[in-house]
This record gives C-alpha cells, structure tokens and sequence, in this order.
C-alpha cells in the first residue's frame, strides 16, 4: 500500500456528508419535526461544508482532476491561506460543525458522516499532506524553432545540412546552390 | 457532429435498450409496492397512522432488494468469461453487450445510493407520524425501529460510494478495493434488517373489514337516525383486528446472486492458488519489462487479460496486465508487457532483475505469432489497421520485431494490403530515427504529430464501404471519447464503426 493521498478520499467523504447533512436537515425542517432548530442548523452546516470541499486539491504526484466549474470556489477558498490550507484546521472544523447534527434524528446521520471525514482529514494532516488549488496553467507561447525562420536556399533534391556545409568549400559541387538567396521579405 | 442512425444503433442500442428495461422494472416494482400499501386493505389501519411515507419507504424497499440483488450479478466476472466463450452466446451484440457489465454494476449502485436516501428520509417521517398517532386502541401495530442496522447499513453505503469515484480509483485503487470489499458486512446487517418483525399486516380481513365499526360505537353521521338493521350488521367488526409480522423478503432477493458470487471468489482463489513459473524477463527500453511465463492447463484468447499477485510485493494487490502472447499448441507460455510506472511494479522489477548493467540487457529473440501460418480461410477478418502512438522513439522497439515479422510474411503470402501499420510519435521536439535496416518497414511508417482521427476514418470509410469495421481502442480517456464520437457519426461511405474499449479502471 504505497503512498496513499488520504485528503483526496476525505475530500469525497465530506462532499457527501455535507449533503446527507443538507438533505437531513431540509427533511427535518420540512416536517416540522420536534428540535427542527437543529435541523435549520443543518441545512446552514450542510451548504457551507459543500462549498468548502468543492474545490479539489491538486495531487503531490500525478495528475489532478478537477471538478466542474470549481474554479470559482478555489479562488474563493485559497484566498483563506493557511487556514484551509491546513489539514488539521479541517479536520477540526468538521469535528466541531457535526456535533450539533448529533442531536437530532434526521442529522445523526450527517453527522456520523462528517465525523468520518473529519478523522480521514486528521490521517491525511499527520502525514504531511496539504490543500494545493488547480489554477489554470498559462497557456506557453510557443516560439517556433529557428530553422523554421530560415527558408531553406537551393530546389529539391536537398541534401542534408552536413552536406551542404561541404559544398561551400567544392566548387563545382555548388552547382545547386541558388545564386540569390531566397529571404521571406521577398 | 451529425450522428448516424446505423452506427448510433450499433454503438448504443443494445446498451439504452437493457437501461430502458431495467428502469421499467425499478419504475414497474415502485408503483405496484406504493400501490399496494397506499389502497391495500389489510394495510389500511397502518397507511391512516402512517400516510403517505409508509408507501414511500416500502416501496423504496422493493427497488433497493431489486438493485441489491442485481449489483452482483455483473461482477462474477469468470461466470461472465465464460458465457462469453461459448457457443450459447454467439452473438456478437450480446457479447459486446457483456463488455459494459461494470457500467450496469456502477447503475444499480447509484440507484442503491439514491432510493436509500429516499427510504431513509420516509422513515424519519413515519417515526414522527408515529410518535404522533401511536395508537391506544392498536397496541399491536406498534413498531420496533430496525433503526440501529438502518444506521448501519447507510454508513457502510457512505464509505462505499465516497471510495468509489473515478479519481479515487485512479489515484489510490486499494483504498475503493478494501472498502469495496465491505459488501459481505452490507449484505449480512440488510439480510437481519428487517427480522425484528417491525412491519405488520392485518390478517382477518374478512371478519373485521377495515373501517368497521365496533360493538360500542355508531358511525357520526348516522347518529340520531333511525338504523336500518341489516346495513349496520354488515358495518359492524365481528372480531377485534390481529396483526402479524412480515416474514422478511430481503434474503429471498439477495441469496442467490449473493452465493454465486462468494463461488465465483472462491473459484478465483482457487485459481490463482497455483503458482506460475516465470520463463524469461526481457528489458525493453522506455521502462517496459516483458514477462514469459508458464502454467499447467491454461488456456487464453487474444484480447483477454490476466491478474497478476506477488506475494513477495504485497499479498492482497490483484493487477491487471493484457496478454501479448497467448500459449498456442505448440508453445505453452503466456507473456505479459509490464511497464514500470507505480510502486508495486518498481518492487516487483526489482525482485526480477538484479542491477541494471549494459551487458545484461537481453533482445527479444523470437515473438509468439498469434495467427496461423496457412490457411486464411475462416476468420471473418478481411483487413486489419494498426494505429500505434507513443510519445518517444523507444517505445516502438517494444513490438518492432512483432510488426516486421507480421508484415513479411504477408508480404511473402501476398497479400500486402491485410495489414495496415501507422504509427505516430506525438513528441514532436528533438526527432530521431530508427537506424536499424531490418526496421524499415516501420521508419517508412512514422508520422510525427498526433494523428487526425477523423481523417483516417474518411480513409477506413472510404476503402471499405457498406461494411462493419470493429474499432478497438486502448488508451486514455480522451482519445477513448473521440473515437466513440467518431464511430457514432455520420458517414456517406455507408460503413459502420463498432467501437470497442479496454479499461481496467
């Protein structure tokens, strides 16, 4: 079992929590359940934990696929620095936002669920591993190579450059080389 | 990219049409369950305490023992082998149709994930109605929750589906394989979920007709008339309602594709007990290592693919590896290409190979063929087009010998258009060549850049119209996607692509 980016998996586990979260929490809210003020409580946990994990973090070796349209939530969520680059400072944060789901029916289950996630964080902070955001590489202007510029001197057939260089030299040889050179300004 | 009807029907009819039957059934199960319990008489006492989520989670229930059952009938993958070799399934359709068991296993998961979402939401709404109308005059209805192998249930689910996703998989396969492998712990609590006897129906419909009224009562709107005799004896209970507990349902579904496929792991284990001597370990450059192998009474096709585990490496670790020499008659050894890209082949090269120094490499000396030396007669193959893209030079050498040999002997049995080779190097910065004479029918073959696909399938068209051209695709994701939009699109050559892939992931 090599190296096993364990953030990743808690990323997907917290995503979904934070669903069930929501989802717990709209039932609880719609049927007017007896604690429905946790409930509400869930439905506010539940979208802020989604819009946290959204973003993807780049992987250490390989390469990262993103999410769709997750570019806007990176943005959002690098402009925090250290706090949500930081593993241990999730795992906490998690810790502390499901406890309140425990108190109702309808949230336990978000809430186990977050506390899973919360501990795989905790794994993934004691190895070392950290939140990176995916931004967009800039696209590289690509230079065309200098022979490109140089439009080649003599008809077909050509020989090779090597060649050529020896004909300079012999000649007769040089019979093939084209008396007035061929620029692109022409 | 306007499709065309022909080949849009051989790429995906056979697919829409098993999803379109298999929604009808989940649709089918879904209605006839709600229906049953929402007008059912002898669910009638239960529906008026309940309401409208009792239906719900029943019939929630149904669909999920349905998906239950059937998410492990696509992956008893020898079963699948085999019915694909034999003669009962001849059928080229139903065989490609074999090929996309892990996208049914991937639907009915989700399908799992989805109604247990809705199961569990309805029954939060029956323990609140239930905690509401908890009936004095019906002690019996009372239920039980089967709320803590519920809970159960949903969090084995959760660790499931999380691991599950395509990143996931990519990036740390063991993490879905071991959490995967949490099914026979899903399949053991759903098999006790429903034991308590939590659901009850009422059994003596004809002696208390649901609605009736009791010994003591008078029905409201009656009160102060006048009671016609004979129409209240009808109306009145002559017995008190008894109730009885379901005998659970579940293990009826799941039992039978749950045994089959704890043979199918065991019949792999069984398998895979017999060691296999490794013959030769030939370096290739590019970091590729081929691997000659032996092994009593096995027998492969071309295109099947092997698991590979090293005990040495790590005990529980399965990988795939495609067959690139299948043992014939006359040569019994199998061989595999492996290319060193990840943790478990770096240790497992370094186990088979001591050091690396220059003169120890060994060149590939002879090269299994896999078709036969006379006698083209009876294989359906008319012409064969090799589309080969590497990023570097070397990668070539892998198979050089293969290719040329290949196209020799066609050359010598004339019939040089059989075999088609193009091969492409996508790296188009610092260009070598192969050097070597004996190579030249693939230097003559090299194009550098990436190859335009939808050009080569004007060409394929083209030279073969009104046929069906099977494409075969190995590679990544991209690629993958352009060649199934590709064979799904309009063509005036009137040829049909068929569009085939080969994906571990």
């Amino acid at each position: 079992m090599g190296k096993i980016e364990w953030a990743m998996w808690a990323n997907e586990q917290a995503l979904a929590s934070g669903l069930i979260l929501l989802t717990g929490g709209i039932v609880g809210v719609a049927g007017q359940f007896r604690g429905w003020q946790f409930a509400a409580y869930a439905v506010a946990a539940g979208v802020f934990v989604c819009l946290l994990e959204y973003p993807r973090s780049k992987r250490s070796k390989g390469t990262s696929v993103e999410r769709t349209g997750q570019y806007c939530f990176t943005v959002c969520v690098k402009s925090f620095g250290p706090l949500t680059r930081n593993y241990y400072v999730r795992a906490f944060l998690h810790a502390a936002i499901c406890v309140p789901g425990g108190f109702m029916l309808a949230t336990v289950l978000g809430c186990v669920c977050l506390g899973i996630a919360s501990l795989i964080y905790l794994a993934a902070a004691i190895r070392g591993e950290h939140w990176e955001p995916i931004l967009p590489r800039k696209a590289e202007t690509r230079k065309p190579p200098e022979s490109i510029k140089k439009p080649p001197q003599n008809p077909p057939p050509r020989p090779p450059p090597e060649m050529r260089k020896k004909r300079v030299d012999d000649l007769e040889g040089a019979a093939y080389d084209n008396p007035i050179d061929v620029t692109a300004n022409e | 990219m306007v499709v065309s009807l022909r080949s849009w029907v051989a790429n995906e009819g056979g697919k829409h049409l098993v999803l379109m039957l298999w929604l009808g059934a989940n649709t089918w199960l879904f209605l006839k369950t709600f229906l049953l319990y929402s007008t059912g008489q002898q669910y009638h006492y239960l529906y008026k305490m309940l309401g409208l989520s009792l239906c719900i989670s029943r019939a929630s229930a149904s669909v999920l023992n349905l998906n239950c059952s059937l998410v492990l009938l696509p992956m008893c993958r020898s079963l699948l082998t085999f019915f694909r070799g034999t003669h009962t399934v001849s059928s080229r359709k139903t065989r490609r149709l074999l090929d996309k068991s892990k996208t049914f296993h991937v639907a009915c998961g989700v399908a799992i994930c989805i109604f247990s979402v809705v199961h569990v939401s309805a029954h939060l709404v029956n323990v609140v109605n239930f905690s509401v109308s908890y009936s004095d005059e019906f002690p019996a209805l009372n239920l039980a929750l089967p709320g803590i192998t519920g809970v159960l249930l949903v969090l084995i689910l959760f660790l499931m589906f999380t691991s599950s996703s395509y990143c996931v998989r990519v990036s740390n396969y063991e993490i879905f394989w071991y959490t995967h492998n949490l099914f026979i712990v899903f399949y053991i609590i759903l098999m006790v979920h429903m034991v308590g006897g939590a659901l009850k129906y009422q059994t003596n419909i004809e002696a208390h007709p649901p609605g009736c009224l009791r010994a003591n009562q008078s029905s409201a709107e009656q009160q102060g008339k006048e009671l016609d005799q004979g129409e209240d004896e009808e109306r009145r209970c002559r017995e008190e309602a008894h109730f009885q507990p379901h005998y659970p349902q579940t293990w009826l579904w799941v039992s039978g594709p749950l045994c089959l496929y704890c043979a199918e792991r065991f019949y792999r284990y069984i398998r895979s007990s017999h060691p296999i001597t490794i013959v030769t370990v030939i370096r290739h450059p590019c970091d590729v290592i081929e691997l000659r192998m032996l092994k009593k009474n096995f027998k492969a096709r071309p295109g099947q693919y092997i698991l590979l585990n090293c005990p040495g490496v790590s005990s529980f670790e399965n990988h795939p590896f495609t067959l690139t020499t299948c043992p014939t008659e006359n040569k019994e050894t199998f061989g595999i290409h492996l290319r060193v890209v990840g943790d478990w082949t770096e240790r497992f090269t370094r186990l088979l190979l001591p050091q690396p120094r220059m003169d120890l490499e060994i060149l590939p000396m002879v090269q299994q063929r896999r078709y036969p030396n006379d006698g083209w007669t009876g294989f359906r193959l008319q012409r064969l087009y090799f589309v080969w893209v590497c990023r570097e030079l070397q990668s070539f050498y892998w198979f050089a010998e293969l290719l040329c040999a290949l196209h020799h002997k066609l050359w010598q049995e004339n019939r040089p258009d059989y075999f088609n080779l193009k091969l492409y190097l996508s790296r188009t910065d610092n260009l070598q060549s192969m050097s070597e004479e004996k190579y030249r029918p693939l230097t003559s073959r090299l194009l550098v850049g990436r190859p335009r696909w939808k050009l080569l399938f004007d060409e394929i068209g083209k030279t073969n119209k009104h046929k069906r051209v099977g494409v075969f695709c190995c590679g990544p994701k991209g690629i993958s996607r352009t060649l199934h939009r590709l064979c799904n699109s309009a063509r005036t050559s009137g040829t049909t692509f068929e569009f085939n892939k080969e994906s571990f992931s």
